[in-house]
């Protein structure tokens, strides 16, 4: 019965589609004007769907891992609360983390029943460069007595900055999950398997979905930093994700006041922050520049050439090169001090639609990462305060989040150090 | 190929011409003395009317006469809003003056949320000065504050001219939805005082690039004009009709001009050699 139904699909999309399966088994990286035959809704194709990265390490994946070209933050309040159900929790959200980063044919169930994967990615979901990272809200254990003692020590819910306009239905949450791949789709797929898979310990709250604008791979292998919606590099000043020693001091938590069971985790911070996109584009360039502090084309910081170069503050005391109260020099004073405030930034570009005055609903899915929220974050974003960019972006939304430490292997689990420290016994996968 | 080269290249003709032009190279920073000079003098007529009428509002509220405090809540916030742009260069007191529920992440409830929203909330919405009294005290006291500050305040000439696109820019944003003045609806008045404020600075410093720059000008006055014919049609006693009368092909028209506005007066500062 099953065959023969699918004999029949495939029978019906040849009437329809003409050759349509033929082209797609033969392409594979065809440039587009190359393309025989390509009818008008088959599916664009991508040679990225199979890279896969690892769930497992000391830390989760997602965050020293390089940003794909799309994102997402989900926020949810989280219905389990006996040490049982978290654990049950947590390892249906390894359980289902591990199968989409891996990617794979979902089980098929008798077809009386609804289908056990959505199938938007067809019928074997690809890995597409999927990273699902789980974080916890300061209420997940301030609400839990049995959980609230092993709490991170600088965990806080986010207050608001004296810019904000926080909107109380996209902020905080229990849970976040940043999921990340080379296309929303494949975002919005492991989000629907996971809401279906988990239905009665979290409910979604909030979400925002986001993404980075995509290059042509240069020819020496170089790389850039990518724009954000103000069309200015951001992230330029990024500690190297791929130096472990920097990623040891600056973003995994190892400080000896914090509970053993939390080393290795990370803190997240998410910020939604709208631009006014329209008035920023009516700014003169020289002055967008000036509220940046680098050039818009190349990046440069304002007296340098190279997007890389570094500017140089001291001998620019009175601001006349950068601004003193610059973007880049009030978040980075590029002073010895200033070297442990330093943030691993991994924001996406947001666009939702039109506001109530009939402007873009545009913006920055700010998410930044580092060891120590107070030095971090808080630390810079106090520096910002009163910044003259403020006139042009408005943060609306986010949290403050503990990122779990890694499951190690295939028999472990996100959050069961966690569990482990509250004095629960877990069992192994 | 050559249509497609032609046409490229007529569209690219049009795009060019109605480029701003290269910034004036005519205007010399003195000239400018003079307009700050006088609209130095129309920011103190207006903090002073706006420091009276204050007093006046804030008294009603305080003497318990709802009626009295709600018929004197627009037309107190015109003196404010005519000199935004340079109301806001105190961020602390913009904020206490002047911001909205949505500003605060408990809205109505939060205690930050002061100054004239608070107001009109617990007038329009709750209809009762009930526990007013104290953000009546609040509001007197920052609108004083303010006005000793700009007094002793040296305007900066770009934020001056700037001011005129930072008023179309503040309505384009956030009030032409309705939602400034969202438990009175009396958006009227405020957009009348934001275009009366604009206008301001734009006739002040016309004379420096009229002969330069006649077609801007024309057009500029134009979408002026075209606000004030909008606005007439909601006139009402000694204000407006409330905003919900508003037609959507009016409101439309608004939306227009103002973007328009907000784009050509953008170009304002660099027309007169400002950075």
């Amino acid at each position: 019965m099953r065959t023969n139904s699918r004999n029949f699909t495939t029978t019906r999309r040849n009437v329809l589609f003409g050759a349509g399966t033929a082209v797609v088994a033969g392409l594979s990286g065809a440039i587009a004007a190359e393309k025989q035959g390509e009818q008008v809704t088959d599916a664009p194709v991508s040679d990225k769907t199979q890279e896969r990265q690892s769930f497992y390490g000391a830390h989760q994946a997602g965050i020293v891992t390089p940003r794909p070209a799309t994102g997402m933050i989900a926020s949810f309040q989280v219905l389990a609360k006996t040490p049982q159900e978290v654990e049950r929790l947590f390892k249906t959200l390894s359980q289902r983390i591990a199968f989409l980063m891996k990617g794979g044919t979902p089980p098929e169930f008798d077809e009386k029943l609804p289908p056990s994967d959505s199938g938007i990615l067809g019928p074997v979901v690809p890995p597409d460069n999927l990273t699902i990272t789980v974080s916890l809200g300061s209420s997940f254990f301030d609400q839990r007595d049995w959980l609230a003692p092993h709490k991170p020590v600088r965990l806080s819910r986010m207050k608001a900055s004296r810019n904000d306009a926080l909107d109380a239905d996209l902020c905080h949450g229990d849970l976040s999950l940043q999921i990340c791949a080379n296309t929303p789709d494949t975002n919005i797929h492991a989000l629907r398997d996971i809401l279906k898979n988990l239905p009665d310990l979290m409910v979604l709250r909030w979400k925002q979905e986001g993404s980075v604008p995509v290059l042509p791979p240069k020819s020496d292998g170089s790389h850039e930093t990518a724009r954000n919606f103000l069309g200015f590099r951001d992230g330029t000043a990024n500690p190297d994700g791929n130096d472990s020693s920097l990623m040891d001091q600056l973003v995994w938590v190892h400080q000896s006041d914090e509970p053993s069971w939390a080393h290795a985790g990370t803190y997240q911070v998410v910020r939604i922050i709208r631009n006014f996109v329209e008035r920023w584009d009516r700014t003169p360039l020289a002055e967008q520049e000036a509220i940046i502090g680098r050039k818009k084309a190349s990046g440069a910081p304002l007296g340098g050439t190279g997007e890389f170069d570094i500017p140089d503050y001291a001998n620019d005391p009175e601001g006349k090169v950068t601004a003193l109260d610059a973007h880049i020099r009030l978040a980075n004073k590029r002073t010895k001090t200033s070297d442990e405030n330093r943030i691993l930034r991994r924001p996406f570009n947001y666009s939702n639609g039109v506001s109530k005055s009939g402007q873009l609903e545009q913006g920055l899915l700010f998410i930044c990462y580092q060891a120590d929220l107070e030095k971090g974050f808080i630390t810079v974003q106090r520096q910002l305060d009163g910044e003259p960019l403020e006139e042009y972006i408005k943060p609306i939304g986010g949290g403050f989040f503990f990122t779990l430490p890694g499951p190690a292997n295939e028999d472990d689990f996100v959050g069961r150090t966690l569990l482990e420290a509250s004095g629960h016994k877990v069992t192994r996968v | 190929m050559k249509l497609k080269t032609t046409l490229s290249a007529s569209l690219f003709a049009i795009s060019a011409a109605i480029l701003p032009r290269v910034a004036s190279a005519e205007v010399a920073p003195l000239d400018l003395v003079g307009p700050i000079a006088d609209y130095k003098v129309y920011v103190s007529e207006n903090l002073e009317k706006l420091v009276a009428d204050t007093k006046t509002f804030t008294d009603a509220v305080k003497a318990g006469d709802v009626d009295k405090a709600k018929s004197l809540f627009a037309p107190t916030r015109m003196s404010y809003e005519a000199i935004e742009p340079i109301a806001e260069l105190f961020s602390d007191l913009d904020g206490s003056i002047d911001s909205r529920a949505d500003d605060h992440e408990k809205a109505e409830k939060d205690p930050e949320f002061t100054g004239f929203h608070r107001l009109e909330y617990g007038l329009f919405s709750e209809n009762s000065t009930k526990e007013l009294a104290p953000f009546a005290d609040k509001l007197m006291a920052d609108v004083t504050e303010l006005n000793k500050r700009i007094t002793d305040l040296t305007l900066p000439p770009e934020k001056v001219v700037g001011g005129a696109a930072v008023l179309m820019e503040e309505v384009a944003a956030t009030k032409i939805s309705g939602e400034e003045d969202r438990y009175s609806h009396t958006d009227l008045w405020d957009f009348k005082a934001n275009f009366d404020g604009s206008r301001k600075i734009f006739d002040l410093v016309r004379p420096l690039i009229e002969k330069s720059d006649g077609e801007f000008i024309t057009k500029v006055s134009g979408n002026f004009d075209k606000v004030d014919v909008t606005l007439a049609k909601y006139k009402k006693g000694d204000g407006y009709e409330l905003y919900d009368k508003l037609t959507d092909d009016d409101r439309a028209v608004l939306a227009a001009a103002v973007n328009t506005l907000a784009e050509d007066l953008s170009t304002l500062r660099g027309k007169l050699g400002l950075n």
